[in-house]
């Protein structure tokens, strides 16, 4: 990928790494954290500059090069924090910024989905992610093998990700 | 559309169970693959819907467990056809029994949620907001979604035991210095909300739900 194509490219670069910086960034931080934003922001923004300097020179691909500096800038942002921790202010509970109509969208249609799953699946869902049993665990409070947990944890994932397709 | 040996690393990565080897690996992945990218962010909303709204998947076989009213009709019901007179006695000395044994001890109206030997509570009745997922940094409050007015809550926070429990008619407390110090990056803890009506009567019960400190 030469350095004008990338360039010309841009938008679509912005378009397709904001997400995942900004999934990584949440998972890292939480969600409610109110920094997120910020960071993101950043993070995309040193991408750039980075990108259009020639510092990417496509030794790696472009997605670790992202990936990178993500995290490196993460492990900053916890350090910095760390240190003022103690003294900073109570965060307050903040709606989550990145939370989009699309994901509350697919949020609504997941909640339908559950409604219409069979009671084994509801069973197996709601031990294995809500209680965050083991697959062995599960198997043991259900009486039944852990290899039959799997099929109908993807089961019942499979029928859910069907209502969210519609 | 192949499916991408990643995928089965999902799960663990949402619920914090992937080595820190397995972390990264998986991280870089997905800032490349799109198509696991994708089934990530679909994972993370499925599992956070049924994080906060477990309620959805509290099946009758869940309830047949213990609910004292349904039963309670049910034995009436049953009282009132003619049947053999044994088992009508039977059934009203059960009658008797719930009556006076078991239902003085559950005043509160018709609880959907019931202890199992290990006091974990399924068919929670409080919903808890945070943390519920792993935190970063040890969380500095907690916070549950609100029932009605006046009504108190007992929050408990555990590792391997009781760590720490205190009350308040707020839907969030705020750690105190002293118990965060106890908190340790890298350990799993758990917590619960119980909820009280104004006479003391436990009318509620959230489920224990666990979350990670992330190591340093
Ligand atoms: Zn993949």
């Amino acid at each position: 990928m030469t350095l004008n194509k990338i360039e010309e490219d841009i938008q679509e670069l912005v378009v397709r790494y904001r997400p995942i910086i900004a999934f990584r960034v949440r998972k890292a931080l939480g969600a409610q954290n109110v920094d997120c934003e910020d960071l993101v922001s950043e993070i995309l923004s040193q991408v750039l500059e980075k990108i259009q300097s020639g510092e990417f020179r496509g030794e790696s691909s472009l997605g670790t090069f992202v990936y990178t500096i993500t995290s490196r800038r993460i492990v900053d942002y916890i350090r910095e924090k760390s240190k003022v921790m103690k003294y900073a202010p109570e965060p307050h509970p903040h709606p989550d910024p990145q939370e989009t109509l699309e994901a509350q969208e697919m949020s609504e249609r997941v909640k339908k989905a559950l409604g219409f799953l069979k009671p084994k699946y509801r069973d197996v869902l709601y031990l294995y992610y809500y209680q965050e049993l083991s697959r062995e665990e599960v198997a043991n409070r259900l009486g039944i093998s852990p290899r039959k947990v799997s099929e109908l944890v993807n089961y019942a994932l499979k029928l859910i990700r069907k209502e969210l397709k519609i | 559309m192949r499916k991408c040996k990643f995928e089965d690393f999902i799960d663990g990565y949402l619920l914090n169970r992937l080595s820190e080897r397995d972390k990264e690996a998986f991280e870089e992945h997905y800032f490349n693959c799109s198509s696991c990218f994708e089934k990530l962010q679909e994972r993370d909303v499925i599992i956070r819907t049924i994080k906060n709204h477990p309620e959805l998947l509290i099946t009758e076989k869940t309830e047949a467990r213990v609910p004292l009213l349904a039963t309670l009709k049910k034995e009436v019901r049953a009282f009132f056809t003619p049947r053999q007179l044994v088992l009508a006695g039977l059934t009203a000395l059960l009658v008797l029994v719930v009556i006076f044994v078991i239902v003085p001890r559950n005043q509160a109206p018709a609880p959907n949620f019931f202890l199992t030997d290990e006091e974990t509570v399924r068919g929670s009745s409080i919903t808890l907001i945070s943390p519920v997922i792993d935190m970063n940094q040890i969380p500095s409050s907690f916070e549950w979604k609100k029932l009605g007015e006046n009504i108190e809550y007992q929050v408990s926070i555990f590792n391997h035991q009781l760590l720490w429990k205190a009350t308040t008619k707020e839907n969030r407390i705020t750690l105190p210095e002293e118990v965060k110090a106890k908190m340790v990056p890298g350990e799993k803890y758990s917590w619960q909300v119980k909820a009280f009506s104004p006479d003391g009567t436990l009318i509620a019960v959230s489920s224990r739900v666990q979350f990670k400190i992330a190591a340093q």
